[in-house]
């Protein structure tokens, strides 16, 4: 049984139906616990997607943000990733509950919004809270027509790791490759570098989800996704960009498809990954190596996917439980704890005044690896439309990219199809992306 | 004769595919992260560290999980039995209007792929406010067709003059169950509990779905989260995990076990 195939039908009659659910109705809250010294506060229940390292960041926030006030209590729900936390949140709907904030990715916010399931943000703003305080290109990437629908948290781009120690032993430059190009002239000399009885393979792609850091590198071969929801993806930028990713696999046999690509960087089994920056803390601390980071290499143009998380609020809850939701999220807006989340995790720090933070200016001081995506946020750009507003874009997408890697495909054969798939979905969200979008 | 060698080879083959991953899962549980990766592989740990289970306990409420899965195993099971067991008798031995009509309807539920009905059972749940408790996990599975079918086919194949005499001295069908057909039915009815226990600690994608918070999980889901530690799975701590998830259907199966093979001999002896 596949709890995706379920879920993805409870969104689809969630979402797609509308008819279901009045966008003003008050919706219970999920059960859970509170603590006996919380117990007459309001409760506001927040369903996370961070688990491990950054999970344990997550907790420390909200325990001291309960300890900070007296009126709310913040309960962490702990979900699954990114998109088990949005299907979890239409199966809700569907029963009539809503949590009232939500961890949302890059590619899970724009349906919630679309469907008129996010409570608009711009009434809740003040002065520690708001448009002024944000890193305007990850807090734009929210705002529509001039409402904001949620707010950065978890934001990140893709970074190269790389392994400092093999790349010493390679002979390497201790610096990420400038391009791919570049990358690929290394590979000889990594695989000389044995490793758990192997010689190194030089770079590995993830088996899921790897479509957003491919999102960069069809930029960075010339092509794109899509201009708004006209797909590109069948043509020469992006063909070149999986072409080269084959030759890499198929060709040379430096590259493979891992399911968990950090995981076999972690363990010394590959020499680099483009890897989210929000797994800088939990990379160091596995890893029994000097760990580098870089630039993600260019080769035609240079741009990379902004991604991660941000925090929604949902639309059918009660008043008092959204004044509740906004205290919390005007508490993570102070530059303290903003910095303090990156300083914890490796994300990007989302408030502009937490760069000045002292303990984060230190620690970047020290470990300038944390420094990397911050310096790197100026080529970084917002996703094209299709993989954002498509419903499921990114699963067809990462499918294509795994026959290429597993079956040895042609690019522009499998291209086409997922263009051909992502026409459709495109279709879907048209007439919403025209009317509430443009 | 000569067939014999061949026959363990043939043997030692099957045996290999089928304990080949258990045995794989059972050495990484024990194995250092470096182990676990070398080529060519590590078949026995250098070092056996019990870290990893310490780790996996510690890596979310295993506790909470262990006492949720108990008591929806155990409540379920005996839900489950006790309803088939009792559909069966009164398909096996009562007389009533439409009997073939709606035995025919069971076996299609038994047809009816698990999707189909997930989301109807998720929006009655939800209906019923039973979201995030026992009785959303427990009450929507109490109805087995399979279980139904299994016990039916097997109060068939007892001889009717047994029941024919319990009737006479006076057993009203309650009795006859529990006294008569029951304890002549052991072997099947240890069977079905069995799979009934099996099925019911492993359910993973119900509970997933009527379950908000970490107090109501059970294990199987423990595991996703042990797994979705940010994308940094470290193997040893999973197997450990799966470990403690396995261990306990493993020592039922095979306590029942005995039970289960003397009731296939006992069955071909009565030809």
């Amino acid at each position: 049984m596949r709890r995706r195939g379920f879920l993805g039908l409870a969104a689809a009659s969630a979402l797609a139906g509308c008819g279901y659910r009045s966008v003003d109705a008050i919706y219970s809250q999920p059960a859970g616990g509170v603590p006996k010294q919380y117990a007459n506060r309001v409760r506001v229940v927040f369903w996370s997607s961070f688990g491990g390292v950054n999970g344990k960041a997550v907790d420390g926030l909200v325990a001291k943000f309960n300890e900070s006030q007296q009126d709310v209590y913040v309960e962490v729900q702990f979900q699954g990733s990114y998109d088990d936390v949005a299907q979890k949140i239409a199966a809700a709907l569907v029963a009539k509950q809503a949590p009232d904030l939500a961890i949302l990715s890059d590619v899970t916010w724009e349906r919630f919004f679309l469907n008129d399931a996010l409570e608009p943000l711009n009434g809740y703003f003040t002065d520690g809270f708001g448009p002024g305080v944000y890193q305007p290109k990850l807090f734009g990437e929210y705002v529509v027509k001039e409402q904001s629908w949620a707010v950065p948290f978890a934001r990140s781009t893709p970074i190269l790791y790389y392994n400092r120690d093999a790349f010493a032993k390679a002979g390497l430059p201790d610096r990420a490759p400038r391009t791919w190009s570049e990358l690929r002239s290394w590979g000889p000399e990594l695989a000389r570098v044995q490793s758990g009885g192997r010689s190194l393979r030089t770079i590995a792609f993830a088996k899921i989800d790897g479509d957003w850091q491919f999102q960069g590198n069809v930029w960075q071969f010339g092509g794109a996704y899509s201009d708004g929801l006209d797909v590109k993806i069948d043509q020469d930028g992006a063909v070149a960009a999986g072409e080269w990713q084959r030759e890499m696999v198929h060709g040379l046999g430096q590259a493979y498809m891992a399911s968990s690509p950090s995981t076999d960087f972690a363990n010394g089994l590959v020499g680099v990954i483009q890897e989210s920056t929000g797994g800088m803390k939990t990379i160091t601390g596995k890893a029994k190596f000097e760990v580098g980071a870089g630039f993600i290499p260019s080769e035609v143009a240079t741009g990379i996917a902004t991604g991660g998380g941000g925090i929604g609020m949902l639309r059918n809850i009660s008043s008092e439980r959204k004044q509740a939701a906004a205290a919390f999220l005007t508490f993570l807006a102070r530059p303290e704890n903003s910095a303090w989340w990156t300083t914890q995790t490796g994300y990007l720090p989302v408030v502009n005044a937490a760069r000045e933070d002292a303990e984060l200016k230190k620690l970047i001081a020290e470990q300038p690896n944390y420094g990397v995506a911050i310096a790197q946020l100026a080529n970084a750009r917002q996703q094209d439309a299709i993989r954002l507003y498509g419903r499921n874009s990114n699963v067809a997408i990462y499918t294509g990219l795994q026959q290429i890697y597993a079956d040895n495909a042609a690019p522009r054969e499998v291209f086409r199809s997922v263009a051909r798939r992502l026409e459709a979905i495109g279709d879907e969200v048209r007439r919403q992306y025209e009317e509430k979008v443009l | 004769m000569k067939a014999r060698p061949l026959q363990y080879v043939a043997l030692l083959g099957v045996a290999a595919i089928f304990l080949g991953p258990l045995y794989w899962l059972l050495s990484t549980a024990f194995k250092q992260p470096a182990e676990i990766y070398q080529w060519p592989p590590v078949w026995w740990p250098d070092q056996l560290t019990w870290e990893n289970f310490s780790l996996a306990w510690k890596a979310a409420p295993f506790d909470r999980f262990f006492l949720n899965s108990a008591i929806i195993t155990v409540a379920g099971t005996v839900l489950k039995v006790a309803n088939a067991v009792l559909t069966a008798y009164a398909f096996a031995y009562l007389r009533f209007p439409f009997k073939k009509v709606l035995f025919l309807l069971i076996l299609g539920a038994m047809m009816v792929p698990g999707h189909v009905t997930l989301l109807p059972n998720y929006l009655t749940v939800a209906s019923l406010g039973w979201i995030n408790t026992y009785a959303g996990l427990i009450i929507p599975g109490i109805g087995s067709a399979f279980a139904t079918f299994l016990m039916r086919q097997h109060f068939l194949t007892l001889p009717s003059e047994v029941t024919d005499a319990a009737a006479v001295d006076g057993a009203g069908h309650l009795r006859t169950l529990w006294r008569v057909v029951l304890p002549m039915s052991q072997p099947m009815l240890i069977t079905v509990v069995v799979i009934t226990a099996v099925e019911e600690w492993n359910n993973f994608v119900w509970p997933l779905i009527v379950t908000n918070t970490a107090s109501m999980r059970t294990l199987p889901v423990g595991l996703l989260i042990l797994k979705d530690e940010e994308g940094l799975a470290n193997w040893g701590t999973i197997m450990a995990g799966t470990l403690l998830v396995l261990a306990p259907m493993l020592l039922i199966f095979l306590v029942a076990q005995r039970y289960i093979v003397g009731g296939i001999t006992q069955g071909a002896l009565k030809g």
